[in-house]
């Protein structure tokens, strides 16, 4: 196993090709080079911090609020859930329950594993680091489900008089949650992860 | 890693440089041999997909981000879903729902709305059409053809129409309770065009369009 670091040279994080070590732009893809993303540690866990934050305030405030003829009900993500649940709509209380918490935990959780994996250098077999990467990697973004439900039910329900549905400061806080960490999931340098010597493999 | 690997690393990137290929994932150096079409060369390290050429992966890119751009543009002129409540009907488009939206800090989710499921994935599909139009007629690739298909890269994941339909059938089971609600022309167009998508975005084969705006080694 050799890696273009251990021959001097930079490999495209975009496109793989390999350059000279003094050269500053991907000749393929135009991507401006680096051996190793500058500051990626420092960068995801300002984004991750961020991200993390924001979920505190998206899961506390009310997600939606139903002015049900006037009287207003209010609820958040959690409670949300337990609504579906107690109605029988078991689907949609999994896909909420799965898209809503489970993700945007899991995901800030897997991150910050891996950011401390590349600080400390521990030495995780490969398989772990491959489905710890792939899991922030694809997953993230379908936390943007339930933010697209309340944009919908608030746009689909303008019948005023009877029912309307407002998004709540929660749904706006959520989204920007799933946002900054896409982005801390972006800025990983996933060559740092592979950087340490793994557990499993003989060298 | 021995020697004798660095002296054959070294002579084939003396002989020519993209003979190599680094893996973007995790910097390990790999002979790039060609891999027919339909088969696919992962990274022996940390399996990351290398090369996986598509069949006529230029002509069928272009062929559904044409189909997919005009289903798009069709979508928005369609109700997307009707509403009957207490006897009233109404019908929303997309565009419809989004502009009910623009009202003060909502603002924020109609703009996002507005970016992630209609305006960045049209751009994506405009910019691959930009690019790969022209290398499809075996013209010479346009100006700017590396940046603007770097960009449209960069795009993928934050376009997602794949992850709006699924927000759109649990809204809609939401609401089950409140209204009656039927599923508009611009609904189903939509649905299609979630799945023109998918096939287009697993059409491109990055590997192929790089060889093809790839600059010579300066």
């Amino acid at each position: 196993m050799t890696r273009a670091i251990d021959m001097g040279w930079i490999g495209c994080h975009t496109c793989g090709t390999v350059h000279e070590g003094d050269q500053t732009h991907c000749r393929t893809c135009s991507a401006t080079l680096h051996s190793r993303l500058p500051n990626s540690l420092q960068q995801t866990w300002a984004w991750l911090i961020t991200g993390a934050l924001f979920l505190i305030p998206a899961n506390m405030l009310p997600l939606l609020s139903n002015l049900v003829l006037g009287h207003n009900e209010g609820h958040t993500i959690a409670e949300g859930i337990a609504i579906f649940f107690q109605t029988g709509d078991y689907f949609v209380a999994i896909v909420i329950l799965i898209a809503s918490l489970l993700i945007p935990f899991s995901k800030i959780f897997v991150i910050g594993i891996l950011l401390l994996s590349i600080q400390f250098r521990w030495q995780l077999d490969n398989k772990t680091r491959l489905l710890l990467y792939e899991f922030v990697e694809f997953i993230g973004r379908w936390s943007m489900i339930d933010v697209f439900v309340v944009a919908l039910l608030a746009g689909l329900v303008k019948l005023g008089a009877v029912i309307s549905i407002l998004p709540g400061t929660g749904a706006i806080c959520f989204a920007l949650s799933v946002i900054f960490t896409m982005i801390a999931a972006l800025r990983i340098d996933s060559k740092l992860i592979w950087d340490a010597p793994a557990k499993d493999t003989v060298e | 890693m021995t020697d004798h690997d660095k002296n054959t690393y070294q002579a084939l990137f003396d002989h020519n440089p993209d003979a190599l290929i680094a893996c973007p994932a995790c910097d390990t150096l790999h002979k790039a041999v060609p891999v027919r079409a339909g088969h696919i060369a992962r990274c022996t390290r940390c399996h990351f997909k290398l090369m996986d050429p598509k069949p006529d992966t230029l002509t069928r890119t272009v062929a559904l981000s044409i189909t997919a751009s005009i289903l798009m543009v069709t979508m928005l002129c369609f109700p997307f879903l009707t509403i009957s409540q207490a006897g009233l009907t109404g019908e929303v488009s997309m565009l419809e729902i989004i502009f009910d939206l623009s009202h003060g800090w909502y603002n924020i989710l109609a703009v996002m709305v507005a970016a992630f499921v209609l305006a960045l994935p049209i751009v994506r599909m405009i910019a691959l059409i930009y690019v790969m139009w022209p290398l499809h007629q075996g013209r010479p690739p346009p100006p700017a053809a590396q940046q603007i298909f770097l960009f449209a890269e960069k795009l993928n994941p934050w376009a997602m129409t794949e992850i709006f339909i699924v927000g759109t059938v649990v809204a809609l089971i939401k609401m089950m309770g409140l209204a009656t609600i039927g599923f508009g022309t611009a609904f189903w167009l939509f649905c299609g065009l979630v799945v023109v998508v998918a096939l287009k975005n697993a059409a491109v084969c990055r590997w192929t369009v790089w060889s093809l705006i790839r600059k010579s080694p300066s």
